[in-house]
């Protein structure tokens, strides 16, 4: 299997709650800087959690984009166009009437179809008594909106973005939760081993910042009530943690073939080198306390890439801030990296940024591709307290200098999908 | 590029209108009966599309035994996890796997895939929450404290869509690579592929995919019947009056493994994976291309990676969907692959409806049973062909298999084409 072939990520995009593109959040997440705060997009007053990681100030995708396209979009939609323009002008490759056919797509699309809008107008016509009641639709008054129904399908993401980007390959939408953004990357990766496609956009995208998305997280007691610190409200593996905070937006990465990527001169960020991916099977939203599940991911992404644990220098923990999945994740990292886990660097950018969920994976991924680039290991914002149970070697107060041969990201899922990827320095690469 | 390991299929199950296994359901098709008939999910009468492949009479506790499930999962899950438990059941995986040693078993489930198709745009599960909004009107404070208590507390767990990948790997035990592909009409079709893929390249050894689906509901059909995709009675592929299509629900599902595996624990083979070719036409959500590219470009990578000349090709299953452009680009697309000289081709979704996201994998099951069998059945509605399609080589009445292969096409909402290349179960003779 020596013959397989090379990917290289030659072009990143982010839209996230701490910046509108991926220099702004990449220099945010080195400093440590929250985008938590009291949820603005509507009113969150009387719910139990009352704070999130919204995309603030986000004018939509630029103006080169298809203006009528965006009304076929929903939120985390415009996200994602605007995180896939990033990616590919910063890789100086696009699709082309030539290559167009060589280009695939591999997105993790967020669960949330409809807008609350929309829900309430069904509402109106259709549930006044509480009961749905299908006649109100054919009564003449209802309003039939096509573009909102166009909207509102599962692959809407993957159809507007192959429009927007001309992109006639494979393409793939995938939703395990929140190890969707990983498990994307992931696909990209084995599309293009595949020779399914010699270039693909892959990234994530998701919003549930929305009345009936917190609705469906506050009923499962997921997130951190600190509704008054909300800054501090994400602290991954300390001792004090009490939830996750729910956020929004999009990563994107160009990917390609490593050879023809050299043979252009483009800047290459790392290799994505490895993809694990694996399933819990133990129950739907609890992980093992073993970290049976993640252990096998991250060995899957390790032995994918060719890499032994000596030579991992960073880990982009999953680490949602809750009790449960910090603790078993930090079991499986012991029982991956054994000895090595006193070394390796380890952050959640969760503390800074909450959890996309179904574009977390994918954004970390970024992450780490920037993180290798730039020999930066980020913090892990807001670990005051150390939990013994996670005892990682955590990049604890300010982001650390350090260089970065090798790097897993974790993206765990509710339904217990697993995902690790593994990145590797380009001056590493054989 | 073809590799050393050969995929083979080891077992099936599904679920639809017409029946609950694929015997029944092949019967069906083989009868020319159909479940399409008046919705009774609720009263219609004003609804100018109210037609519907439902499976009725049928208890929760004949698809999934365990009742705790029948409430905290969706009714689409409860069809793919009887399709996908069938599959793995007659396949004999896990009557294999309680022979192994104990220590071989935690490996074994390791290099076990799940892959599942499932549909999405469920509108209905935003109803659950109308008896809040009832209560609390444009008052979204009120909303946020009202909440605990007004909606099961559970919601976001019953809907999530890889509802099928988590339940089937805690009923069965699997750990292996999974996905849940949430791509509209291609999901489940592509599931088989991903994890054909995934047996090729060595990430598992075996893999269960299966696709999934509930799309008749009420706002769904509302907005389909208004893009003018619905058929008020039935679906006739290539008929010169089709009138569009008609939802069906349920869902199919195959086990998939190694065929020296397969060989040496003396599993019944029910045909050998191929090939699969997917793209997509980048138009927007519902556009199609009149041509037929984006589906012909599907065929050409499906036939170059099964190494098969399209003049192996022993049977169409056409996506068929009934709707006046999707039928008539994929006969564009067949012409353009193979001239005049296009294969038998006959269609399903005449007796089943159209699953979405689980037509793929229950055209593919049914395309199994035809090339054991060795017939190409015909399409009963299909009385006479639009001319305009002519000359086509589909027929109401069944055709002879050409070569031991069939080509199953599947298509989907964001120009989505696919083309999987299954040879039969009858090994003697080559595709």
């Amino acid at each position: 299997m020596n013959t397989r072939r090379r990917v290289a990520i030659t072009g990143v995009g982010l839209v996230t709650p701490v910046g509108n593109d991926a220099p702004t959040t990449w220099a945010n997440l080195l400093a440590g800087r929250s985008g938590i705060s009291r949820i603005r997009g509507f009113d969150a007053s009387g719910f139990p959690a009352r704070i999130g990681g919204e995309v603030k100030g986000f004018d939509g995708p630029s103006e080169e984009l298809d203006r009528k396209l965006l009304k076929f979009t929903l939120p985390s939609h415009r996200f994602a166009l605007a995180a896939a323009e990033e990616a590919l002008r910063d890789a100086g490759i696009r699709p082309e009437p030539a290559t167009s056919r060589r280009w695939g797509l591999s997105v993790g699309a967020g669960m949330m179809c409809t807008t609350f809008e929309e829900v309430k107008t069904v509402h109106a016509h259709c549930g006044r008594q509480g009961e749905f009641d299908a006649n109100g639709l054919v009564d003449g008054a209802f309003p039939a909106d096509p573009v909102a129904f166009c909207r509102s399908q599962a692959n809407t993401g993957l159809a507007v973005l192959t429009r927007q980007f001309g992109i006639q390959g494979y393409a793939t939408s995938v939703h395990t939760a929140c190890a969707s953004g990983g498990q994307a990357v992931g696909t990209a990766l084995k599309v293009m081993r595949r020779g399914q496609a010699d270039f693909v956009l892959a990234g994530g995208y998701d919003s549930m910042l929305n009345p009936i998305g917190l609705s469906a997280f506050c009923l499962l007691g997921a997130l951190s009530t600190d509704n008054d610190a909300p800054e501090r409200a994400s602290r991954p593996f300390d001792a004090t943690r009490n939830g996750m905070v729910l956020a929004e937006g999009a990563g994107f990465m160009v990917l390609e073939d490593w050879e023809a990527a050299r043979r252009r001169g483009a800047s290459i960020y790392a290799e994505l080198a490895g993809d694990g991916n694996s399933l819990s099977s133990y129950r739907i939203t609890d992980s093992h306390p073993s970290g049976d599940g993640p252990i096998q991911s991250m060995r899957q992404a390790l032995a994918d890439a060719g890499l032994t644990p000596e030579e991992v220098d960073y880990v982009n923990a999953h680490g949602t801030s809750t009790l449960m999945n910090d603790r078993s994740e930090c079991a499986a990292l012991r029982g991956v990296l054994g000895d090595h886990i006193t070394r390796v660097a380890v952050s959640s950018t969760k503390s800074c940024m909450g959890h996309l969920i179904a574009a977390a994976g994918a954004v970390e991924a970024v992450v780490c591709a920037l993180a290798i680039r730039d020999g930066m290991a980020p913090v892990n914002a807001n670990h005051g307290r150390p939990d013994p149970e996670c005892a990682i070697n955590l990049v604890r107060e300010k982001s650390k200098p350090m260089d970065i041969r090798a790097a897993l990201s974790n993206s765990l899922g509710f339904g217990g999908s697993n995902s690790t990827l593994a990145f590797r320095r380009p001056q590493g690469v054989p | 590029m073809k590799t050393s390991r050969r995929v083979v299929i080891t077992g099936s199950g599904a679920v639809c209108g017409t029946g609950l296994s694929p015997e029944t359901i092949w019967e069906a098709v083989r009868a020319g009966r159909s479940a399409i008939q008046k919705t009774r999910a609720w009263n219609s009468n004003g609804w100018a599309a109210r037609m519907a492949a439902e499976v009725t009479d049928v208890d929760n506790r004949t698809l999934v035994e365990d009742r705790k499930l029948h409430k905290s999962v969706l009714r689409t899950d409860l069809f793919g996890l009887y399709a996908a438990g069938m599959a793995i059941q007659r396949s004999g995986i896990s009557a294999y796997r309680e022979t192994l040693p104990a220590e071989a078993v935690a490996s074994f489930n390791d290099r076990s895939g799940i892959l599942a198709g499932s549909g999405g745009g469920n509108y209905r599960n935003n109803y659950d929450f109308f008896p809040l909004l009832s209560e609390t009107g444009d008052d979204l404070q009120r909303f946020g404290r009202e909440l605990d208590g007004m909606v099961n507390p559970m919601w976001l767990l019953k809907i999530l869509p890889n509802n099928v990948v988590c339940h089937v790997g805690i009923r069965h035990g699997f750990k292996g690579t999974n996905a849940c592909i949430t791509n509209q009409g291609v999901g489940g079709i592509m599931a088989v592929a991903e994890a054909a893929a995934a047996i090729t390249a060595h990430e598992a050894d075996r893999a269960v995919a299966v696709g999934h689906d509930t799309p008749f509901e009420p706002e769904t059909l509302f907005h389909y019947h208004r893009l003018g995709l619905m058929s008020p009675d039935t679906v006739r592929p290539f008929d010169q009056d089709r009138s569009g299509t008609v939802f069906g629900e349920g869902a199919a599902a195959v086990m998939l493994e190694v065929l020296e595996d397969a060989q040496a624990r003396g599993a019944t083979i029910l045909g050998e994976w191929l090939g699969t070719g997917c793209v997509t036409e980048a138009g927007g959500v519902v556009e199609i291309r009149p041509d037929g590219d984006g589906l012909s470009r599907a065929i050409e990578i499906a036939l170059a990676a099964a190494g098969l000349g399209p003049e192996r090709v022993g049977m169409v299953v056409a996506h068929g969907n009934g709707t006046a452009a999707s039928d008539a680009s994929e006969v564009r697309a067949l012409r353009r692959v193979f001239g005049n000289d296009i294969p038998p081709v006959t269609a399903f979704k005449w007796s089943v409806g159209h699953l979405i996201a689980g037509s793929g994998v229950l055209d593919l099951v049914l395309a199994l049973a035809a090339l054991r069998e060795r017939i190409v059945p015909g399409i009963a509605t299909l009385h006479s062909l639009d001319l305009e399609l002519a000359p086509f080589p589909a027929s109401p009445s069944s055709q002879p298999l050409r070569h031991n292969s069939a080509l199953v096409l599947c298509r989907g909402f964001g120009g989505m084409n696919t083309a999987l290349v299954v040879r039969g179960p009858d090994f003697s003779s080559s595709p």
